[in-house]
């Protein structure tokens, strides 16, 4: 599928649900037809309406935008009181909901067509000219409650409507007058709201004016009450509320106002009435939420059974369904190019917990195991004559065995691509960050971002999302300079912030530069020997490079570190070690006056790698292989030190070199010859020297657990199949730990 | 709006938040446990470390386990002998004879040089507030049931720097040394 008919579907799958809820409350209401509109329900559709709008501009979808945003607006009148939900306004939306419907079918098959525009038009004028304003009451109901006027000039909008609403109505108003101690005031109110909520409407929530005492806080709650007096003290039995009833003057003679003309306490009836119908009230709230919200979900779980049935359950297409079926693909050919009153979803996409497809890539790498143990008898049986098994049979079961590891290979990758993500997930709310942050700092920015459909694991682009916001920050915060001393600097007003994702072999590259002002690396230098985190003579030989890479150093950067170098490094240490945890490893380029760019390299999944096993002092170890560059055979003898310290000579370079053995403490003996193994990250190398290679094997990776996460340069353990734990090296640690190493001697 | 503004605005119940997890919350903390009035016995499971007799509260052990093949984890700390697989989970195992100052090296018990377990010897998985944990035994030897006053706080001559003995307990001549699970697997 190609990368924007990825983002199409995801699209697509986001608006339906959308929809779905919007269709939910919309026929809620139209259940009750005639009734007073429960606000819940008004409220509902119009997050959705705009929950809509938001998603459609976010995918340049303008039609669903333009129509979204006009419907917000008649919702938001509704909402207000400056409309009356009549039959007209309840079928017009329902109309809408059907455009809503046939634009999203045209969109999720990227086409466009001039009647669908036309009708879509059409439709918003008719939301624009809908406006019979409620009937024209003579006296502001509110007028005739007995409420101070700096109380009222508090309310918001929307507090003030339903208030004018519930004296129009005539229900019981109270203020609930409740002092909370300081420091459980929150739960209290809390209980006190839930309370409240069964037996009617809080209406406003306000600071109290009567001091709530030195340790307290108290608050007034504008009540409206569904039930009688003593129902209502009865329910708040046992809190600190006093109440106090609002008093209503009766309306004016001879206005015109609603039936009732005193107020009085609701019928009992009442309740029936402004119970919700049967939809669940929490489904607008979840669907609202922004796409791609942070959960570590895949996305949203798929819904319970008890919630509404989704068509496509009931009448599943004929293709497979894939988790990422093509929404963007023509969909079947029968159908008929205006289905409005199809009942078929647009979208194939079925969200799965991602914890799910965790058990699934674990069964797959059980199922490998056994896969190598049948490998194994097969081979035995074949080349092994003293088994009494027909050579024939051997042949047939390895050919079988050979089959089946092809289609788990198959399997395996279908799984891994169904965790894949863009990037652009992060990327699209890192740019609404961006603005923020730089009105904020007071910078003019340009923030462009390139490469957001590269695929990773959905884990890792989950566990991206903090440390590149971290490093955005930073360059809009220090990196780039304000406008001002730009245009001195000779340099164009606006800054430039670039994130850019790159696929390069296994790995990704995620790049955030900017074209600021750079790292003074005699600065870092200072700041580095101040802290003592190194000494003169080591700082005397470090390359520049060497010297920009000090500020990932834990304890370089804090916070009274800000302003001696301009904030540069605050936390970077943090970012490095997120980083760390997800294999990948984080590196810096600067030119003073030109920029600063940090380069993230990771790897494209965690959840199966290809290691290679290798053996030292009798202990079994895996290394990923991604990371591992070349195999090389080492005689003792080739064995230089360089001031003390081991290196290698690979084809005129010198390759630090490092014994597993020796830093795992391991008992060592005498070997003829070591393999050594290349791994590298970046531009950084490193020689590995292990006794033993015992081949190469697809491992799943268990991270060691919380209590063992301070375990240096172990990233976890796998089973290799004869129930033996080996343990996973962490290149990235090592890497590091060698470079340190390096460093100290040097 | 201004910040404070902000603040106070999502401070605020609005009505139509939704305070479901607020409401069950604040329905949990109303009734607790009512105080006991008698004295219940409390099960704790005793085992066998060296010579001494030793028990820990039986709710907080998940299970009880053969020694399987342990892996050690190099630079490890020496009272972690290795990480066992445990029906594919990993769990850490430690050694607690080092911290009761029972052994001065902690055992071989992971890796080539490491010989058969002794039959009776078993991993008692505890549940932790990091997550289960495998502590080595020489031998179990059942589950006995104390009442608080058969509990005495640990002498101070017994603790040692830090307080992994919570007391002892007395069933006619036997003596138990309590165990705080949480605080033996601290280094």
């Amino acid at each position: 599928m190609t990368p924007g008919g990825k983002a199409l579907a995801e699209f697509v799958a986001e608006a339906t649900e959308i929809l779905d809820a919007l269709g939910r409350d919309l026929l809620a209401l139209d259940e009750a037809r005639g009734q007073e509109a429960d606000p819940e329900h008004i409220n509902g559709i119009f997050r959705a309406a705009h929950s809509l709008k938001g998603l459609s501009g976010l995918f340049g979808q303008e039609r669903i935008s333009q129509l979204a945003h006009a419907a917000e607006d008649l919702l938001d009148r509704l909402r207000l009181g400056r409309l009356t939900l009549d039959d007209g306004v309840l079928d017009t939306l329902v109309d809408a909901l059907d455009t809503f419907q046939a634009l999203l079918g045209e969109a999720s098959r990227t086409e466009e067509g001039p009647e669908l525009t036309q009708r879509t038009r059409d439709m918003e004028d008719r939301m624009a000219r809908l406006g019979s304003p409620p009937p024209a009451v003579e006296e502001d109901p509110l007028e005739r409650l007995e409420l101070d006027a700096t109380v009222r000039a508090v309310f918001t909008e929307y507090e003030e409507h339903r208030l004018r609403e519930n004296v129009r109505r005539g229900v019981a108003l109270w203020r609930v007058r409740a002092a909370f101690d300081l420091t459980d005031f929150d739960q209290g109110l809390a209980d006190l709201n839930a309370r409240l909520k069964p037996v009617g409407e809080v209406i406003s929530t306000l600071p109290s004016s009567r001091p709530g005492g030195a340790n307290g806080i108290a608050f007034d709650l504008i009540f409206g009450a569904k039930v009688a007096a003593p129902s209502l003290e009865a329910a708040l039995r046992g809190t600190p509320a006093e109440l106090a009833p609002l008093a209503v003057r009766p309306p004016q003679e001879g206005a015109p106002g609603p039936a009732f003309d005193v107020p009085r306490p609701p019928p009992e009836d009442v309740d029936a009435e402004l119970l919700p119908p049967d939809t669940d009230e929490e489904a607008p709230d979840e669907d609202a939420e922004p796409p791609g919200g942070s959960t570590s979900l895949a996305t949203v779980p798929v819904p319970p059974i008890g919630s509404p049935p989704r068509m496509r359950a009931v009448t599943p297409p004929p293709t497979v369904v894939g988790l990422q079926a093509a929404a963007s693909a023509p969909l079947p050919a029968g159908r008929p190019k205006t289905e409005e009153t199809s009942l078929r979803s647009l979208t194939q996409t079925v969200r799965v917990d991602i914890g799910r497809l965790d058990g699934l890539i674990n069964m797959v790498g059980e199922l490998l195991l056994i896969k190598a143990n049948l490998q194994r008898l097969a081979e035995t049986s074949r080349q092994d004559g003293t088994v009494a098994l027909s050579k024939l049979f051997g042949q047939e079961l390895s050919r079988e065995t050979r089959q089946l590891e092809r289609k788990l290979e198959a399997l395996q990758e279908g799984l891994l691509e169904a965790r894949m993500v863009p990037v652009g997930q992060v990327f699209d709310k890192l740019a609404r960050l961006v603005r923020k942050i730089a009105r904020e700092a007071g910078k003019e920015i340009d923030f462009v971002s390139s490469g957001g459909e590269v695929e990773l694991d959905k884990l890792i682009v989950e566990e991206l999302s903090d440390p590149l916001m971290h490093l955005i920050r930073n360059a809009i915060d220090h990196g780039a300079e304000g406008p001002e001393s730009r245009l001195a600097a000779g340099k164009p007003r606006r800054a430039v912030v670039r994130l850019r994702a790159e696929q390069k072999g296994n790995h990704v590259v995620i790049s955030v530069s900017d074209d600021g002002s750079g790292i003074d690396e005699v600065r870092v230098r200072e700041v580095a020997l101040s802290r003592g985190l190194v000494t003169p003579s080591q700082v005397s030989e470090m390359t520049r490079r060497e010297l920009l890479n000090l500020i990932f150093l834990p304890g370089f950067s804090t916070r009274a570190s800000v302003s001696a170098l301009s904030g540069r490094g605050v936390g970077l240490d943090v970012v490095k070690n997120n980083l760390g945890n997800l294999s990948g490893i984080i590196d810096v380029w600067s030119e003073r006056g030109k920029g600063t760019a940090f380069h993230l390299t990771l790897p494209v999944t965690l959840a199966i790698v290809r290691a290679l096993v290798v053996g030292v002092s009798g202990r079994t170890y895996a290394v990923p292989l991604n990371s591992v560059l070349e195999i090389l055979s080492v005689q003792p003898r080739d064995i230089r030190t360089v001031e003390r310290r081991e290196v290698l000579d690979l084809r005129g370079q010198t390759l630090p070199f490092l014994r597993l053995g020796r830093l795992f403490h391991l008992p060592e003996h005498e070997v003829n010859r070591h393999f050594v193994i290349v791994v590298g990250l970046a531009q950084q190398r490193l020689g590995i020297a292990v006794d033993e290679l015992f081949g190469q094997q697809d491992i799943v990776t268990k991270p060691l657990g919380g209590r063992l996460s301070r375990v240096k340069g172990i990233s976890g353990a796998t089973d290799l199949g004869n129930r033996r734990t080996v343990l996973v090296l962490d290149v990235a640690e090592l890497l590091e730990e060698g470079i340190a190493q390096e460093r100290r001697r040097a | 709006m201004s910040r404070f503004e902000a603040l106070l605005d999502a401070f605020f119940y609005r009505p139509d938040e939704d305070v479901g997890g607020l409401l069950d919350f604040a329905a949990g903390s109303d009734d607790l446990a009512p105080p006991l009035l008698e004295e219940e016995p409390v099960e704790y499971l005793a085992f066998r470390l060296e010579s001494e007799c030793y028990a820990v509260p039986i709710l907080a052990v998940r299970e009880i386990c053969k020694v399987p093949l342990l892996t050690e984890i190099p630079r490890a700390e020496p009272h972690l002998l290795g990480v066992m697989n445990l029906r594919g989970e990993l769990l850490p195992v430690y050694d607690v004879k080092l911290r009761l100052r029972l052994a001065d090296a902690p055992p071989v018990v992971a890796g080539p040089d490491a010989g058969l377990p002794p039959r009776a010897a078993r991993i008692l998985v505890l549940k932790t507030d990091d997550g289960p944990a495998g502590v080595w035994v020489d031998s179990v030897a059942g589950v006995v049931r104390l009442k608080p006053s058969m509990v005495e706080l640990s002498p101070a001559g017994l603790r040692g720097d830090r307080d992994c003995v919570a007391g002892l307990g007395r069933k006619g001549s036997q003596l138990y040394i309590l165990l705080d699970p949480e605080q033996a697997l601290t280094p």
